[in-house]
């Protein structure tokens, strides 16, 4: 029997509150400032290498907050084998942060030894499932921990393709035992561009397996969505954050703010929207104090070539 | 593959090798799908492509993974100049992303992190130069180019690299207690962040005038024999040009050569008299310890 069996909702991980992903831009304020965030996650690989100031800012944050991890290199999905020397390191790292989970991506980044940097989507099917099950199975063997996986937001589909998304995703988690990181935001820009409904997405979800759920801003480019996480999130996803919320019964909430990055306060007010869904009477967003973007306006002010979907992750250095 | 040379289905590795040669293919997604590399795992083409990737209510399936084409070059890119902002403002951006986009067909990024995404880019610009204009072989803007690069990713090296915050450097007053035949067969212990560069320009005064968004004169792309010490203190890259003859003594001591072994090459270049070069050598060891320069010595003779 595999150790992760489920005992309890969000595999008996905890309740973290409404986090923020953190990020470079933000180390002056947030070690000056030391607001008053409930958790952080960082994107681990910008971290498991350094030896200088992201590792110093992170250990020093590490004190203090709760810590997620959330990678983007694990290619769970390739059919290259598993990195053993990545995910030592990802392990030795969540050790040293007592990082409470460690999530990654459900797709594939690069084949034949790249690394695209990017999340590509996967044929949905049995085989591609059975693949993924198994690594998961090794994943969460080597890190001691369940693996928790995110949907990603995706702009193509296979013809190869024998289930829907949703489905592929409820029964990797139910048969490999891992828990799932809920971006609403990816729901709503996948279901834009592959004509679905993003409710019947989050109804077919074991919600019970949701440990984390995850909001960001994306671009409309009039014929697609584009996850950009270079703005507020926009209400359509508000609404679904409440729907899931509504199903789950509540997940840890992390915002996510990559490109375009304000100052950490208007990120952190950002995530703190999502208490106005986490109350027992939900407003109408008629009547909420400050609505945030009501529409999915279409952006047209930068050439698609610059219109960098997550991940993207630059780290400046700092010279006197 | 059936007879109509239309994919029945390929299994993962064929997808994703497929997919990844044409979403990489620097000419976009309609060459890639053409390409020899993608044609090896998958023979479609524009007319038959709906077999492989569906098209949705508002975009083709070739538009579908011109996304993913873009994105793919944008991201790299974008971290290309995040790391090189100094070279993409000498090179401006149009001609910086020709380059960089040649880089990646060359260098295609392999590692799980994208700080080694630009590891081969100084020396790509080095085996890729044009030829030089002047047959004297003097520095020319080529070679500015390729210094500015080398520079700015040992910034990059010495920012996330090791370094001895937390720890002590060396202090000049540890070592007053060594008689000076002791003190001659020291041998210095070099932090891990310094590293000494030469440059055939003061690419260091152009790359702080970038990133100060200061106006880059023309001066700095005159040539200048430069050498600079490079390390980091409280997290931060620091530099410091050096007279040469202070660098090549920091040369010698951080190849491991004793102190008496360093100093013989300063006397050997050192045109004044001996007392002349003890102070000046004394000024050297002042300014090591306070850039914090060596984290330790040792000698064999004493137990230290």
């Amino acid at each position: 029997m595999n150790r992760f069996t489920m005992s309890s909702p969000r595999l008996g991980l905890p309740h973290l509150g409404l986090g923020v992903g953190l990020r470079s831009v933000h180390y002056p304020h947030l070690l000056e400032h030391r607001p008053d965030v409930d958790w952080f996650e960082i994107i681990s690989e910008n971290y498991m290498d350094s030896q200088g100031r992201p590792r110093s800012v992170l250990d020093q944050l590490a004190e203090r907050y709760p810590i997620v991890m959330h990678g983007v290199s694990m290619s769970i999905g390739s059919s290259d084998p598993l990195q053993f020397d990545y995910l030592k390191k990802l392990k030795s790292l969540a050790d040293a942060v007592k990082a409470v989970w460690i999530s990654d991506h459900v797709c594939w980044t690069g084949v034949a030894g790249r690394n695209t940097h990017d999340l590509l989507p996967l044929p949905y099917n049995d085989f591609t499932l059975r693949h993924v099950v198994e690594r998961i199975r090794i994943v969460q063997d080597l890190l001691e921990r369940p693996l928790i996986l995110e949907n990603p937001s995706s702009y193509v589909t296979f013809a190869a393709s024998t289930m829907p998304e949703w489905e592929f995703v409820s029964r990797m988690a139910e048969e490999s035992k891992c828990g799932l990181l809920l971006d609403v935001n990816n729901v709503y820009v996948s279901s834009t561009n592959h004509d679905f409904d993003p409710r019947e997405y989050l109804n077919s979800i074991p919600m019970e397996r949701v440990v984390q759920i995850h909001l960001a801003g994306h671009t409309n480019r009039g014929t697609h969505l584009i996850d950009t996480h270079d703005g507020p999130v926009i209400d359509p996803v508000w609404e679904l954050y409440r729907h899931a919320h509504t199903l789950s019964g509540g997940a840890s909430t992390l915002l996510e703010w990559d490109a375009k990055i304000p100052e950490f306060p208007v990120v952190h007010a950002e995530v703190l929207k999502a208490k106005e869904y986490l109350t027992a009477a939900l407003p109408d967003f008629g009547r909420r104090g400050e609505p945030s973007r009501p529409e999915d306006l279409q952006s047209t002010d930068l050439p698609l070539q610059r219109t960098v979907p997550h991940p993207s992750m630059v780290t400046h250095v700092e010279v006197e | 593959m059936s007879a109509d040379n239309t994919p029945d289905t390929p299994d993962l590795s064929t997808i994703q090798r497929w997919m990844q040669s044409v979403i990489t293919h620097p000419d976009g997604v309609a060459a890639g799908v053409a390409s020899d590399a993608a044609r090896q795992q998958i023979q479609v083409d524009a007319s038959s492509i709906e077999s492989l990737i569906g098209r949705s209510q508002s975009q083709t399936s070739l538009e579908r993974l011109q996304i993913y084409s873009n994105a793919y070059h944008a991201r790299l890119i974008e971290v290309l100049m995040g790391e090189y902002p100094a070279l993409m403002h000498a090179l401006e951006e149009e001609a910086f992303v020709g380059l960089a986009t040649e880089y990646l067909q060359v260098h295609p990024p392999a590692s799980y992190t994208l700080s080694h995404l630009g590891r081969a880019f100084p020396d790509f610009l080095a085996q890729t130069r044009p030829a030089r204009d002047d047959e004297d072989g003097s520095p020319d803007w080529a070679d500015f180019l390729i210094d500015l690069a080398r520079l700015e990713r040992c910034y990059s090296e010495v920012f996330d690299g090791p370094g001895i915050e937390g720890q002590s450097s060396l202090q000049a007053n540890e070592l007053r207690s060594l008689t000076p035949d002791q003190w001659l067969m020291t041998r210095l212990i070099p932090a891990p962040c310094l590293r000494l560069k030469t440059f055939r320009f003061a690419v260091h005064e152009y790359a702080s005038a970038i990133r100060q968004n200061r106006e880059a004169d023309d001066d700095f792309t005159t040539p200048r024999p430069t050498f600079l010490a490079i390390t980091r203190r409280d997290y931060i890259v620091r530099r410091a040009s050096l007279p040469e003859p202070e660098y090549r003594v920091l040369c010698s001591l951080i190849a491991g050569r004793t102190v008496g072994t360093a100093l013989n090459v300063a006397v050997a270049n050192h045109p004044d008299s001996c007392e002349s070069l003890a102070r000046q050598v004394n000024r050297w060891f002042r300014h090591w310890s306070a850039a914090g320069y060596f984290s330790g010595w040792h000698n064999s003779d004493i137990h230290e």
